[in-house]
């Protein structure tokens, strides 16, 4: 339990920290920073249109955090995330509209399945290219989410077009039924809710679970006790895209009603960044994820308010895992005690 | 594709495309040299393309402001060095995910560049001026009326001139200076390292402090040589290359340097496509498979090389063993 607080205490002092070189950043720009964070907060809390907003970013910044956290638990640093997003969108957006001699419960299930079948089978490469023949993950997943961008930017503004302005597809003929109009909350934030649930149940209650973790700690020690570390790595890879397909058709079927171009750009590097301020622990994660959540929704009342841009958000969003990944900084007082203890040691 | 390749072969494969390689390839050598550096002392700077977009507005901005472009690429150098040493201190001193922190600094400069975008020049998306000094070109008249030679070699950067004196110190500081060699030993065997009486720490730091100044370089050419402006995100993810070259060449800058000209290759030749009908999406995605599948089959060799390594020294031990 102490453990627990002592990492609470650490979240909360990252926290403070990240806001107050971001207050500092705000009266550089000639702002007041206590009204911009008053208005940060009434932009993500204030109305039905801006709670919704904020639940409806919520949604899939859950998955795509829980996601990497679920190929960290096996010792992959899995940016691709995004990409498998895009993947799983195009594939929902795909089936859905051309699928229409389905009844509309199993097109909804196919398109689902669809999107996570593609997008486990696009985290599939890279997962072996590491396993394998060990190609850096975090370099090929980086690359493959430009291709997967533009894969899908070709197909909704070439064959899949639906002939406007905006490069986007034709809608699709099943939706999630919408939740607080006027905002795009829908029901997707349940489907998700109960997703990382079923995953954080599989990590910790299962034999899969445990082995994914086992290899995570130590894939020789894995190897030895007769667990295939290199299957679980792939598994486990393939688990976490599954999940980013699961959040691109949420959003094509629940958010948009269609595919519209480059719609997951920061989805991705989000959930990663929500995952990595709490060391990919993913219990804490869906916290952090609300918390970006409401950062990046409020981040535009703010910039509506105030005229403080939306990129200072980001820029102090990033400000957080820079100080959050450094494990040992607010341990002064340990690390001073240790010394002390040493110093007496050698000196008696 | 392959039938609008053929029809204009002669127009895509002539004497420009050397230098359009050459010259496309340029930033991303650098990022894979500012790779490289810190991968030889065993520190992946995944964050290479945040320190890149950092020098790259840094050089812009001072610049359009004093005039002069050696001011931006030394501030851009400057500011390399800075964010890289936050980084090792991150690292090395409160120990943080190597892989964690990059991204973490990644983020913070596309983040941050689009907010002093905004801040500064009131714009989003890009900035161009025309009092950007840019980095001046090299006109030698005696080359330039040599036909062939003067289509390759005239009016290069200076900074793409500097770029091949790099590779040759680096390539001579790693493998034939005492400072190479002890950068190497902490890389390989860190213990062996402390035990020969070589702070390894120290040496960490240098090697990021190195990196970081290439990568404000590497940042400074592609905003002042490359291009006269600065565009949001305008790295668009030649870092990763760079750091996939430097897995490419095992961090030896020879060999690293000669995978980027091969991504450099793929970028022109799409770039030439693209006026003949090919969609853009498709020349865009095209660097980034060939990098891709480019290092796949590399680290593949390089694994099935290794593992016959070891299986004829273990044979090699067994007949021994077996004939005494």
């Amino acid at each position: 339990m102490s453990k627990t607080l002592e990492s609470a205490r650490k979240v909360l002092l990252t926290i403070l920290l990240a806001l107050a070189i971001g207050a500092v950043f705000i009266i550089a720009f000639g702002e007041n920073p206590f009204s911009a964070y008053i208005a940060l907060v009434q932009g993500a809390f204030k109305g039905k249109l801006h709670l919704g907003t904020t639940l409806s970013t919520f949604t899939p910044l859950l998955l795509t955090s829980v996601a990497f956290c679920v190929a960290a638990e096996a010792g992959a640093f899995n940016v691709g995330v995004e990409g498998e997003v895009f993947l799983g969108g195009i594939v929902a957006a795909y089936l859905g509209v051309n699928w229409g001699f389905l009844p509309v419960p199993a097109l909804m299930i196919v398109c689902f399945l669809g999107a996570m079948l593609v997008s486990a089978a696009w985290a599939f490469i890279p997962a072996v290219l590491r396993a394998y023949f060990n190609v850096s993950e975090v370099c090929t997943t980086i690359l493959m989410n430009s291709v997967a961008l533009q894969i899908t930017s070709y197909l909704v503004s070439g064959p899949m077009s639906a002939g406007t302005a905006n490069a986007q597809s034709k809608p699709v003929l099943v939706t999630l039924p919408q939740l607080m109009k006027p905002s795009n909350l829908n029901a997707g934030i349940f489907i998700a809710i109960i997703v990382v649930v079923l995953v954080i149940f599989m990590l910790y209650k299962t034999t899969l679970g445990f082995k994914i973790r086992a290899v995570g700690k130590n894939p020789s020690h894995a190897d030895y006790v007769g667990i295939s570390s290199k299957r679980i790595f792939i598994t486990s890879m393939m688990i976490s895209g599954m999940m980013g397909g699961i959040a691109g058709c949420i959003q094509v079927l629940g958010a948009y009603g269609y595919f519209l171009n480059n719609f997951a750009a920061g989805l991705g590097s989000n959930g990663m960044l929500a995952a990595l301020i709490v060391r990919s622990n993913v219990l804490a994660t869906p916290f952090m994820a609300f918390f970006l959540a409401i950062l990046n929704s409020g981040a535009m009342g703010m910039q509506q308010a105030t005229g403080v841009p939306k990129a200072l958000v980001d820029t102090i969003t990033a400000v957080f895992i820079i100080i959050a990944t450094m494990d040992t900084l607010f341990e002064f007082k340990k690390n001073s005690t240790k010394k002390k203890a040493k110093k007496e040691v050698t000196e008696g | 594709m392959m039938k609008v390749i053929i029809d204009n072969f002669s127009n895509i494969f002539n004497i420009t495309l050397i230098y359009a390689t050459f010259r496309s390839a340029v930033p991303i050598i650098f990022a894979a040299l500012c790779a490289a550096i810190t991968q030889q002392a065993d520190i992946l700077n995944i964050a290479t393309e945040g320190i890149m977009l950092i020098g790259g507005f840094a050089a812009v901005t001072v610049s359009y402001f004093t005039g002069s472009w050696f001011l931006g690429v030394l501030t851009a150098m400057l500011l390399g060095a800075v964010i890289a040493m936050i980084m090792a201190v991150g690292h090395i001193r409160y120990n943080a995910d190597i892989c964690g922190i990059g991204m973490g600094i990644n983020l913070f400069a596309v983040a941050f560049t689009r907010f002093l975008l905004k801040a500064v020049y009131n714009t989003n998306g890009a900035f161009s001026d025309p009092s950007i000094k840019p980095i001046p070109r090299v006109n030698i008249p005696f080359i330039a009326s040599i036909p062939v030679i003067g289509d390759i070699f005239n009016n290069w950067t200076v900074t793409e001139w500097f770029v091949l004196i790099l590779i040759a110190f680096l390539q001579f500081l790693f493998y034939k200076t005492v400072w190479g060699l002890r950068l190497r030993a902490v890389g390989q065997f860190p213990e062996a390292t402390k035990t020969a009486g070589i702070n390894v720490t120290m040496m960490k730091y240098e090697a990021m402090l190195i990196s970081g100044v290439v990568g404000g370089l590497a940042g400074a050419h592609l905003s002042l040589g490359y291009s006269v402006q600065f565009v949001d995100n305008m790295t668009n993810n030649r870092g990763f290359m760079g750091v996939a070259a430097m897995y490419f060449g095992g961090a030896n800058p020879i060999l690293t340097s000669i995978g980027c000209l091969l991504f450099g290759l793929a970028d022109s030749i799409g770039n030439r496509l693209q006026a003949y009908g090919i969609p853009s999406q498709f020349v865009l995605m095209m660097p980034y498979i060939v990098t891709v599948v480019v290092l796949a089959i590399s680290m593949a060799i390089k694994l099935s090389t290794n593992r016959r390594k070891e299986s004829s020294l273990t044979t090699a031990a067994v007949a021994e063993e077996a004939g005494s």
